[in-house]
């Protein structure tokens, strides 16, 4: 039963003298439908740097008009301006947690336009990286989850975890993310056996402390009453809305760029795709926390496996083992050959697209198109929250793990 | 004049606490002229119960201790140190204070749009039904106002606490503090149905609304082994009452960015974050009566009368020393999750209370 009050309502001020991307029209309109425009964000602990514009009718989102861009750097435009080794700092810029798989995607274009092969050894030292980077990524985007529910300890164990993330790419790669590692032909240093050990007993130990984390937060029920049935994107809608990585596998769609183009050395080794069919919220995240599982598993087969021998191409540095000394010598004066290169990269969050246009004799790119994650699903993202409470808002934010730096770029 | 003081003084000191461990030093103070006047009014026992213990002077170093405690056992829970800096030989102990003095000097702001009388005085009128309740809270021989219905006027009291919340985030007139109105609003119905059908179980337990009756039948067995499910449903009722999580829904900082208190700023602040932990110990104190015995404990023969309001203090704070650990273990459920619960399976267990209360009362009597 629905009684109606025929009470004029002026639509507040603020809406007018703020710049929301919203038509006036929609502003009049949804006020004189009886419903509440709640602007969430930037500066609102539940939002993260961008405006959520929540249409609301009682506690129900009517729909959800995103306002992204505060945190856009134009990276693109500034890769235009540099080397083409002077933009593996920036393109890791986007995610810092997830900088090895940037790095990764935008250096293998690099490689696949000049034809290097890189050794055996570099290739496993990528993906260990890679593996490390996206763990942390999960990790990072499991507290975020917990403390946007109110459930601090959940935010606290996973920083916690994060730690020891840090503290092997600090021994691998000398900082604790943005480590700029991975370089057109190979890797910067070689990995000694003591760093490696040391990562592998981290792997143990992680996969010990996590157990505990599981107890408090995964399987805890009041996480699962706000989480599950929450959000819910069926299969067909996650594939319509383009969403990518463990949210379109958490509706059921097995899809992994490391699966099926698989790159470095993904296809040497064991491990499984986590999949969920129930496409809510809870799904999303239990999907993330078994990758953490896979991912440390992929990490001790890459320890255990991993050859000797060089770490950077013949091709890049003729003599010496590796690139130390003769680093800009090398690399410095890459000129790709003219075209458009494309590679797919499975980062922690989704898809990421790196694109590089070479005219084909400047030593800058002519066009660096970046299409991250982040940036991929927020349709989907905005289309999940249709039809749930506005206290669901930051459920399913935290939800997909949406990172709006990575996003704006 | 000096009537009036003579007899002010003659009523005082017929009824003053009887302690025989600070006996000497009072007995020094009362030949003094005009001291013996403040001592007397000290430790005349209506005025010790009210302002002194378990009344406004426990309270605060209660609140003291608490906001410390609380932070230190998360802290302790999530692999941190919690506050430290301030007093390090103590372990940051004094935290609380140094937070306090800085809301004290801290510019506090009224927004344009709010109802600035209303916005600025609700919070101290928030004080009033939260120390009331401790007029007709006895603790042993020590008791503001007797009467036999002290069970109910405590409830009454503590039913007028969301009144004032709601208020101010009226008088906020902000989107959140709106918001975060209509939730207490909500929670304040699931809760208090429940809550006062638990406590109305306890009264038909004992046969009556009287603090020394319900303590006195709690001598053999404490109220919470005589009637189990009251026991729960007041827990419950007393963590959603005092926005604890996992019933956190009124002030959900990531969701209405502290709901009603959203646009407080400076002492007005500091003034509101407290009202839960006083309506916190205000419960307690009840539930202390209630379940655990009351003021009932070891008597000791150096304290006299002291002892009643001493032993139910240190209950009281023990009780909630282990109820602040849900913080870390729970997460927020949504309002809709919290009436649920409220409306059904704590409705079902406190009328389930009712006809254990009754049962066993008829069985004690």
């Amino acid at each position: 039963m629905e009684y109606v009050l025929d009470i004029p309502v002026e639509p507040p001020r603020e809406l007018r003298s703020l710049f929301i991307p919203i038509p006036p029209e929609y502003v009049e309109d949804t006020y004189k439908s009886d419903d509440f425009l709640v602007l969430v964000g930037p500066q609102h602990p539940g939002s993260g740097h961008m405006r959520l514009i929540v249409r609301i009718k009682g506690d129900i989102i009517q729909e959800v008009i995103p306002d992204p861009g505060y945190v856009h750097r134009s990276m693109e435009k500034i890769a235009e301006n540099r080397l083409y080794i002077q933009n593996i700092p920036l393109v890791e810029r986007p995610a810092i947690m997830d900088a090895p798989n940037f790095n990764l995607g935008y250096v293998r274009a690099i490689e696949e336009a000049l034809d290097i092969e890189v050794p055996e050894r570099a290739k496993y030292i990528r993906t260990m990286l890679a593996e490390l980077g996206r763990i942390g990524t999960h990790l990072y985007d499991a507290a975020i989850l917990a403390v946007f529910i109110g459930h601090t300890t959940g935010f606290m164990y996973p920083f916690g975890l994060r730690e020891l993330i840090c503290e092997a790419l600090v021994r691998l790669t000398g900082a604790r993310f943005t480590s700029s590692f991975i370089i057109p032909g190979g890797v910067r240093r070689n990995a000694d056996e003591s760093t490696l050990k040391w990562i592998y007993d981290m792997t143990l130990a992680m996969e010990r402390r996590l157990k505990s984390f599981e107890r408090i937060f995964v399987n805890n029920p009041t996480v699962i009453a706000r989480l599950q049935d929450v959000g819910v994107l069926s299969r067909e809608e996650a594939i319509k809305y383009g969403v990518v990585g463990p949210f379109l596998r958490a509706s059921g769609v097995e899809y992994d760029v490391r699966k099926i183009e698989p790159y470095e050395v993904y296809d040497e080794l064991v491990w499984d795709m986590p999949v969920s069919d129930a496409g809510d919220g809870y799904a999303r995240f239990l999907v993330r926390v078994n990758e953490i599982g896979q991912s440390l598993s992929i990490i001790r087969q890459c320890i255990k496996e991993m050859p000797e021998g060089r770490v950077i191409s013949d091709q890049i540095a003729e003599n010496g083992k590796d690139i130390r000394g003769s680093f800009y010598d090398s690399l410095s004066n890459i000129v790709l050959p003219p075209g458009e290169f494309t590679t797919l990269t499975e980062g922690a969050r989704g898809t990421i697209v790196f694109s590089i246009v070479s005219d084909g004799e400047s030593n800058v790119p002519y066009r660096l198109r970046i299409v991250s994650p982040g940036w991929l699903y927020l349709r989907g993202f905005m289309e999940s929250l249709r039809g749930e409470r506005l206290a669901d808002l930051q459920a399913i934010y935290g939800s997909f793990g949406y990172f709006p730096p990575e996003a704006d770029r | 004049m000096m009537d009036v003081v003579s007899y002010l003084y003659e009523t005082f000191s017929s009824n003053m606490m009887d302690i025989p461990l600070i006996a000497p030093i009072v007995d020094f103070l009362t030949k003094i002229p005009l001291i013996n006047f403040i001592v007397a009014l000290i430790l005349w026992k209506p005025f010790f119960a009210v302002i002194i213990m378990p009344g406004l002077g426990v309270m605060t170093l209660y609140l003291l201790y608490i906001v410390w405690y609380e932070r230190k056992l998360t802290a302790r829970v999530q692999w941190r140190v919690g506050p430290l800096e301030v007093a390090r030989p103590i372990r940051g102990a004094i935290q609380t204070l140094a937070d306090g003095i800085r809301y004290f000097f801290q510019e506090a702001i009224v927004h344009r749009e709010a109802h600035r009388p209303y916005y600025v005085q609700l919070p101290i009128l928030a004080f009033i039904p939260v120390l009331l309740p401790i007029m007709f809270i006895p603790a042993g021989s020590a008791v503001g106002i007797y009467t036999p219905y002290s069970i109910q006027l405590t409830v009454t009291f503590i039913a007028l606490i969301p009144i004032t919340i709601v208020a101010i985030g009226w008088a906020s007139n902000s989107r959140f503090a709106y918001i975060g109105s209509v939730r207490e609003a909500f929670m304040y119905f699931a809760y208090e149905v429940p809550f006062i059908i638990a406590v109305i179980s306890m009264i038909f337990l004992y046969s009556s609304g009287d603090a020394y009756v319900a303590v006195e039948k709690q001598s053999a067995i404490p109220g919470a082994l005589l009637n189990p499910i009251a026991f729960v449903v007041y827990i419950i009722a007393m963590l959603m009452a005092t926005s604890r999580l996992p019933f956190e829904i009124p002030e959900a900082d990531q969701e209405i960015a502290f709901g009603p208190f959203v646009e407080y700023s400076g002492i007005l602040f500091g003034l509101v974050m407290v009202l839960a932990y006083e309506k916190l110990y205000i419960m307690t104190l009840l539930f202390t009566i209630l379940f655990l015995g009351g003021w009932s404990g070891p008597y000791c023969p150096l304290l006299g009368d002291l002892n009643g309001p001493l032993w139910m203090f240190i209950k009281t704070i023990v009780v909630i020393s282990i109820l602040v650990i849900v913080r870390s273990i729970y997460a927020r459920y949504r309002l809709d999750q919290a009436l649920r619960i409220g409306w059904t399976s704590m409705l079902a267990l406190s009328i389930a209370a009712l006809v254990v209360g009754g049962v066993i009362g008829v069985w004690l009597s």
